[in-house]
C-alpha cells in the first residue's frame, strides 16, 4: 500500500505504474467480492443487517426510481409515437416502450440511479469508517469487517435491484401509455395488447440477469473504493473520502454500460 | 520472565512502520504483565505505528511480537481469533461505530463472540458503561457525545469482555485535566481490579506520571528509554532530560516574542467593532 503523493514519473513509467494498479486492483477487488460472497450466510445476524440495507438501498428508492422510470416512460412514449407514425406503425408503440424498458433502459438507468443514489452513500460510509478508525475497531474486536460492512450489503444489492428494475419497468410503461395513449390518442387496447404479444420470457429474464450483474458491480466497487479509502495516493482523509466516492460512481457507472453491452450481445 | 497472572508483551528485534519504511527500529522492550506501561514519545515518534503492530493489524518488517509464549506472526487464524477477543482497545477517538447507539457500540463484541441473551448482555453493558460513568446515555448516539465521553464509552467497549490486555492510544489527548485526571484513575482502578496489563501509548507526562509502572521512550527511530518510572525521572540522558522538561516548559511559558499582527495589513478594517462606542 502507497502513502503520499504521486511521485513525478516518465510517461513509460506512468503507463507501466498504472497498469500494475488496475490489474492489481482487479485482483484485489474480485478477492474482495468473494469475501463478501462467502459471508453473506455467516451468522443470523447478518439477515437482520441484510434486512436494514434492503430498506436503504431498496425502500428508500422507490420515489426516486419512479420518478426517473415514469419521465423515461414518458419521454418514449412521445418520441417512439413520432418515429412510428412515420411509417404509419404507431400501433406498436406498446411494444417499443416495453421491449426497450425490459432490456435495456430499466436495468440499466435503475443501476445507475442506485449508483447515485445509495453507491455513493456506501462508498462515503465504509470511506468515514476507515479513516476515523472504526474499520480498525472491528479488525480488533475480531469481528470482519467485510463480513461486518460489505456482505449485509451485497445480499440487499441483490435482493434490491431486480426488484426496483421491475418496479422501472412497470412505471415506465405507465409512462409510455400517458403520452402514447392518454396524449397523442394512441389506442390503449392495442398498447397493451402489442406488449403481450411481443414480450418474450426471455426479455424479461434478460433484464433480471443484467440487474443482478449490475446489483454485483455497483456494490462490490462502492464497497471497495470506501475500503481502501486510505491507500488512495491523490488524497488522503476527508479528501480521500470525496474522491473514493466520486471515483466509486465514475467506475460503476462504466462498469454498468461495459457489462450492459457485454451481456446484450450474450443474452439478446 | 513471566510472573504474573496475565502474560508479558515481549518485542524482541522489532522494526515497525509502513511498506518498507522503518519508523521504529531495533526495539527490544518487555512490557511486563498485571502492570500499566506507557510507550511515550513525541508527535509521529511511532508510538501508534507500534501499537497497530502490536495489535496485528500491521506486519513487523523484522522481529517478532511475543505474548505469553505466542508469536504472533506464528498464530494460525484460530489462535489469532482468540487473541483479539481477549484484548480490548481505546483509540484515539473511541472509534465508536457511528450508525449504533452507545449500548449497541459496547454490546457489538458480546453479541459477535458469545452465546449470551440479550437481557445478560444488556445487564453487562450497562454495568460496564456505569464503570465509566455513562449508563445513562445507553441510548445516545457518538455525535451526541463530547470527545471525553466518547472516550470513555471506547474503553467500556474495549473492557466488554473482560479482556486481561487492554490498549489505549492517546487516551488524555484532547481532554480536560479535570476528565484527563479521571480517565487516569480509572485505567489504575482497572488494573488493580481487574490485574489487567495495560499499554499505553502517549504523549502526556502528566497521565505518565500518575499511571505508568514501566516506561518505553521512543524518539530519532529507536527506542530512547526503557525501565520503570522513577528510573526515567532519575536520568541524566541529556536528551531525556531535554524531553521531559521541555515539555513542561512549553506548558508553563507561552512564546510571545512574535510581535501583534499590525491591523494595516488587514484586507478588512474591523478595528471599529473592538473599540468602546
Amino acid at each position: 500500500m502507497m502513502h503520499g503523493r504521486r511521485k513525478q514519473l516518465s510517461p513509460i513509467a506512468h503507463l507501466g505504474d498504472a497498469t500494475l494498479r488496475f490489474v492489481g486492483d482487479t485482483g484485489a477487488m474480485f478477492l474482495f467480492l468473494l469475501e463478501a460472497s462467502a459471508r453473506i450466510f455467516s451468522s443470523l445476524g447478518q439477515f437482520r443487517k441484510t434486512v436494514r440495507q434492503v430498506y436503504f438501498i431498496g425502500v428508500k428508492s422507490i420515489s426516486v426510481i419512479t420518478l426517473i422510470g415514469l419521465f423515461t416512460g414518458m419521454v418514449i412514449g412521445l418520441q417512439m409515437h413520432y418515429a412510428l407514425a412515420k411509417f404509419g406503425a404507431e400501433g406498436f408503440l406498446g411494444a417499443a416502450v416495453a421491449l426497450s424498458l425490459v432490456r435495456e433502459l430499466g436495468p440499466v438507468l435503475t443501476a445507475i440511479m442506485i449508483t447515485g443514489r445509495a453507491g455513493s452513500s456506501m462508498t462515503a460510509e465504509i470511506g468515514v469508517m476507515r479513516i476515523s478508525e472504526q474499520v480498525d475497531a472491528l479488525r480488533v474486536m475480531d469481528i470482519n469487517p467485510i463480513g461486518y460492512l460489505v456482505s449485509p450489503k451485497l445480499a440487499a444489492s441483490i435482493i434490491c435491484f431486480p426488484i426496483l428494475t421491475a418496479f422501472f419497468d412497470l412505471v415506465g410503461m405507465a409512462g409510455g401509455y400517458l403520452t402514447g395513449v392518454l396524449l397523442l390518442g394512441g389506442n390503449h387496447g392495442v398498447y397493451f395488447y402489442r406488449i403481450q404479444a411481443y414480450m418474450k420470457m426471455s426479455d424479461v429474464s434478460g433484464g433480471f440477469i443484467k440487474s443482478l450483474v449490475f446489483a454485483v458491480v455497483v456494490c462490490t466497487v462502492s464497497c471497495f473504493m470506501g475500503y481502501y479509502t486510505h491507500t488512495r495516493r491523490d488524497a488522503v482523509g476527508p479528501e480521500a473520502v470525496s474522491q473514493a466516492t466520486t471515483a466509486g460512481v465514475v467506475t460503476s457507472c462504466i462498469l454498468i454500460l461495459l457489462s450492459d453491452y457485454i451481456l446484450t450481445s450474450l443474452l439478446f | 520472565m513471566q510472573t504474573n497472572k496475565t502474560p508479558d508483551i515481549r518485542l524482541e528485534g522489532l522494526t515497525v512502520g509502513y511498506g518498507k519504511t522503518a519508523v521504529v527500529s531495533d526495539i527490544d522492550v518487555t512490557l511486563p504483565g498485571g502492570k500499566i506501561s506507557v510507550i511515550l514519545g513525541g508527535s509521529g515518534c511511532g508510538k501508534s505505528t507500534l501499537l497497530k503492530h502490536i495489535l496485528m493489524l500491521q506486519p513487523a518488517l523484522t522481529g517478532r511480537i511475543m505474548i505469553g509464549s505466542h508469536d504472533l506472526d506464528k498464530l494460525d487464524r484460530r489462535g489469532k481469533h482468540c487473541l483479539r477477543q481477549r484484548m480490548g482497545v481505546l483509540f484515539q477517538d473511541g472509534a465508536l461505530l457511528g450508525s449504533l447507539s452507545l449500548g449497541d457500540n459496547v454490546a457489538l463484541p458480546l453479541r459477535e463472540h458469545t452465546r449470551l441473551d440479550e437481557k445478560t448482555i444488556r445487564q453487562r453493558v450497562l454495568a460496564k458503561l456505569a464503570l465509566v460513568g455513562l449508563d445513562e446515555f445507553h441510548d445516545y448516539y457518538p455525535n451526541e457525545l463530547s470527545g471525553g465521553m466518547r472516550k470513555r464509552a471506547g474503553l467500556a467497549r474495549g473492557m466488554v469482555m473482560d479482556p486481561p490486555l487492554l490498549f489505549c492510544d492517546e487516551p488524555t489527548s484532547g481532554l480536560d485535566p479535570v476528565t484527563a485526571a479521571e480517565l487516569d484513575l480509572l485505567l489504575l482502578e482497572l488494573k488493580k481490579s481487574f490485574e489487567m496489563t495495560l499499554v499505553v501509548v502517549s504523549h502526556d507526562l502528566d497521565s505518565m506520571r500518575t499511571i505508568a509502572d514501566h516506561v518505553v521512550v521512543l524518539g530519532e527511530g529507536k527506542v530512547l528509554f526503557n525501565g520503570t518510572r522513577d528510573e526515567l525521572e532519575a536520568t541524566t540522558d541529556e536528551y531525556l532530560r531535554r524531553f521531559l522538561d521541555r515539555q513542561a516548559l512549553e506548558r508553563t511559558s507561552p512564546r510571545l516574542t512574535m510581535p501583534a499582527l499590525d491591523v494595516t495589513v488587514m484586507k478588512r478594517d474591523c478595528s471599529k467593532y473592538l473599540s468602546e462606542a
